[in-house]
């Protein structure tokens, strides 16, 4: 028995592998969707895109890349589903270069879906380097950083951003962080502008917006694929997210026993040497 | 029928780096290296798209006058950095990092004051004790910000170094470490659910994507 | 001159951007205007340096027959099909842009070839991550129990399930504290302690029912909301502020000169 509970402490490892891929795939082969409740602070940012007049303009900024996809696609997916079912007007650029397609893939393809006009519903402005650099510069003049749009388009030639000169015009930054953009919107967009911010954070970065949000920097964080899958049920979608909290429910409750194995193996180890 | 098989050929990549799991392998090697080279093809480019042919070509173009002229300077700064493959001119890079790292430093410094560090300070000013409609309500808003406030002082006061923690500091680096395992465990807490939620949309994309069991 | 001119465009582009921030209006909010614009440039081609010597070390590799050499093959040779692909499309593309969603390019290479192979490179750190945190939560001491703790509230309180898991998980781990206070306290002779240690072991069944079942069964996701909200949040916040000094302070030391490290 003693001996038994001494090999917990020391698992192989190929068998907590199989054990966390066995958690993921069983659940989603199950297609099993459950019911959450949404976190505060998803329902905060959920209540404030609700309320922006229609024809209000909003800004997303695409701050990641196919790594942190699965968390942060459907937070995108959601967001222009709610602003066209809400008639409001999108811009799209973005910080992270390697992200962009995700951005605009989903941007045309939500679009269509509503019939919305490129030019005059959507604007897709695409990338400049230097982050701080320019969201400083938006602030003054988007034409002095953008020209033109993703297809050198001027910008006075698109409806929607002859109305634009500035953050003035922009009723929400939505921002989708794998990393440290969203801290540059917020240290320079809303310290300096009064640029009112969304962010959409992967689960890695969530923890580090919440001084931010306590200081009222921010409305609101939607932090990791449960956020996600919150602000899903939130608009009425069952996407990605959604079906994924079952396997995350299931995998947390897996590595939680392996932690108590391990643990129950290291206390008895311990006494065994005393 | 074009669609099926780049599925198949996402799907190679996919496992080919999953194999990666069972032990480093010629496949994992592969598609390593596919990944890094054209990541590196990738940038390129967009510093093309993005950067150098609407900022520079275009600007050239259509900025007249006195703007006009003065593109010039990060043309060069630009082409200086290129220079970097030359040997014999590759010091004049230095005057383009030189320019970027100054830049850096000082929208880090305007950034971090401006945008975090009054906003911050400014948040951690709270009432001490807050009457709420319940006697538990006040206990709980109470002692929410008395966590708050020395929450925050006594974690900075952890990492300083300047003198011995002992006595006053002693104690507050004491409750300060308590706080930071709070903090360590709950952001450990978060990569955990944030790694998983990726291996979530891999084995979904084969599942569904490639296998279609869903 | 190699060295006084880099400093001194060190010093004025760092001590504008400064300034602007106190003063901004002409000439310095101009100024900071400009000056951005040219970093927006600049700092673009900086993402270039290292490409060279990623592609020089894989030729080096060929040239020598290294036992990887097929390997810095396949490197390079992606780099060219890659950037081959893109001005392909630059050219083709009536938006003259590889990533838009028209271009082969955006369609096929990023959505079939690059989206796989990053994403998964990125999923498999689950595995590792599963796997440290069975052999690195162990509760040595009062503070790394702390720490387990943290975590394991925060993961079931996040999570849909966890709420019905919870009452489980806290009985069995509460009992395994009480069984491991029990049986430390069997080896121990004097009195005193001894007691301590059973009244501990039987604080922790008696909190097994209140705590688990009653509590965490149904608040642990508020639980977990006041964690991140209130201890967590100072936490990061002092964490955050030390961080924020450090890079104040590194930033004046570039600017004057002291710093001078990224000449090398």
């Amino acid at each position: 028995m003693v001996n038994f509970l001494k090999k917990l402490a020391g698992i192989d490892r190929r068998i907590i592998y199989l054990a966390v891929f066995l958690a993921t795939a069983v659940p989603i082969l199950t297609k099993a969707i459950l019911k959450i409740e949404p976190l505060p602070e998803v329902r905060k940012a959920y209540e404030y895109i609700e309320s922006l007049p229609e024809g209000s303009i909003v800004m997303v900024s695409i701050d990641y890349d196919a790594a942190s996809m699965p968390e942060l696609q459907p937070m995108l997916e959601t967001f222009l589903h709610h602003s066209f079912r809400k008639n409001l007007k999108v811009i799209m650029l973005g910080h992270w270069a390697l992200g962009l397609p995700l951005g605009q893939q989903a941007l045309e393809e939500i679009a269509k879906k509503y019939n919305k006009k490129y030019g005059e519903d959507y604007v897709f402005l695409g990338y400049r380097p230097g982050v701080a650099a320019v969201i400083i510069n938006l602030g003054k003049e988007f034409r002095n950083v953008f020209s033109g749009d993703y297809a050198y388009t001027p910008l006075d030639s698109l409806p929607l951003m002859r109305k634009v000169r500035n953050y003035k015009e922009i009723k929400l930054l939505y921002g989708l962080e794998a990393g440290a953009v969203g801290d540059s919107w917020i240290q320079y967009g809303y310290a300096r502008y009064n640029l009112p911010i969304i962010l959409g954070t992967t689960a890695v970065m969530t923890p580090d917006y919440y001084p931010y949000m306590q200081a009222n920097q921010v409305i609101s964080v939607i932090g990791g694929l449960r956020g996600a899958a919150d602000y899903e049920t939130l608009v009425g979608i069952s996407g990605q997210a959604s079906i994924g909290m079952l396997p995350q429910s299931v995998i947390h409750l897996v590595i939680i026993a392996f932690i108590i194995i391990g643990n129950v193996g290291f206390l008895v180890l311990r006494r065994a040497k005393k | 029928m074009t669609t099926i098989i780049w599925t198949w050929v996402a799907a190679f990549f996919t496992l080919a780096i999953l194999s990666f799991l069972y032990k480093d392998n010629p496949l994992y090697k592969f598609a390593e290296h596919v990944y890094v080279g054209s990541s590196a093809a990738f940038t390129v480019l967009y510093v093309w798209v993005f950067d150098a042919y609407p900022k520079l070509v275009i600007g050239f173009k259509e900025k007249a006058g006195m703007q006009k002229y003065m593109l010039v300077i990060p043309l060069l700064l630009s082409l200086f950095i290129i220079l970097r493959f030359i040997r014999p001119l590759s010091w004049l890079s230095r005057w383009s990092i030189a320019f970027t790292v100054g830049m850096a430093a000082g929208l880090g410094i305007t950034g971090l004051t401006q945008g975090f560090l009054v906003p911050q300070v400014q948040a951690s000013f709270l009432p001490l004790f807050v009457r709420g409609e319940t006697v538990g309500q006040t206990v709980l808003l109470t002692m929410n910000n008395v966590i708050i406030v020395f929450g925050t002082i006594f974690t900075i006061l952890y990492f300083y170094f300047s003198r011995e923690h002992k006595g006053v500091l002693g104690v507050s680096s004491k409750v300060g470490v308590t706080i930071l395992m709070l903090t360590f465990g709950a952001s450990f807490g978060y990569t955990i659910m944030a790694r998983i939620s990726l291996l979530i949309g891999r084995i979904y994309f084969l599942l569904h994507n490639w296998l279609r069991l869903v | 001159m190699k060295k006084e001119v880099p400093l001194a465009i060190t010093f004025i582009s760092g001590l504008l951007l400064v300034l602007a921030l106190f003063i901004p209006h002409k000439p310095f909010g101009n100024l900071e205007e400009i000056f951005n614009d040219w970093f927006i440039i600049v700092s673009g081609f900086t993402l270039l340096l290292g490409i060279d010597s990623l592609l020089g070390y894989n030729f080096h590799k060929i040239k020598r027959k290294d036992k990887d050499a097929p390997f810095a093959l396949i490197l390079i040779l992606s780099f060219f099909i890659t950037l081959a692909w893109g001005i392909i499309e630059i050219l083709r593309t009536p938006e003259h842009n590889p990533f838009s969603p028209s271009s082969t390019f955006s369609l096929y290479f990023y959505n079939y070839i690059f989206i796989p192979l990053q994403s998964t490179m990125f999923a498999i750190l689950s595995f590792f991550i599963a796997s440290a945190a069975y052999r690195a939560f162990r509760a040595k001491e009062i503070n790394s129990a702390l720490l387990l703790v943290s975590a394991v509230l925060v993961m079931l309180g996040r999570v849909p399930l966890g709420q019905d898991a919870a009452p489980y998980v806290i009985s069995v781990i509460f009992l395994i504290f009480a069984v491991y206070f029990y049986a430390e306290s069997t080896g121990i002779t004097e009195t005193r302690t001894k007691l301590i240690y059973i009244l501990v072991a039987l604080i922790f069944v008696a909190l097994i029912y209140p705590l688990g079942w009653v509590y965490f069964k149904k608040h642990i996701p508020e639980f977990a909301d006041w964690l991140m909200n209130i201890p967590q949040m100072a936490g990061k916040r002092g964490i955050m502020i030390g961080i924020a000094l450090g890079g104040i302070a590194m930033s004046i030391r570039i600017i004057l000169g002291i710093e001078r490290t990224y000449m090398k």
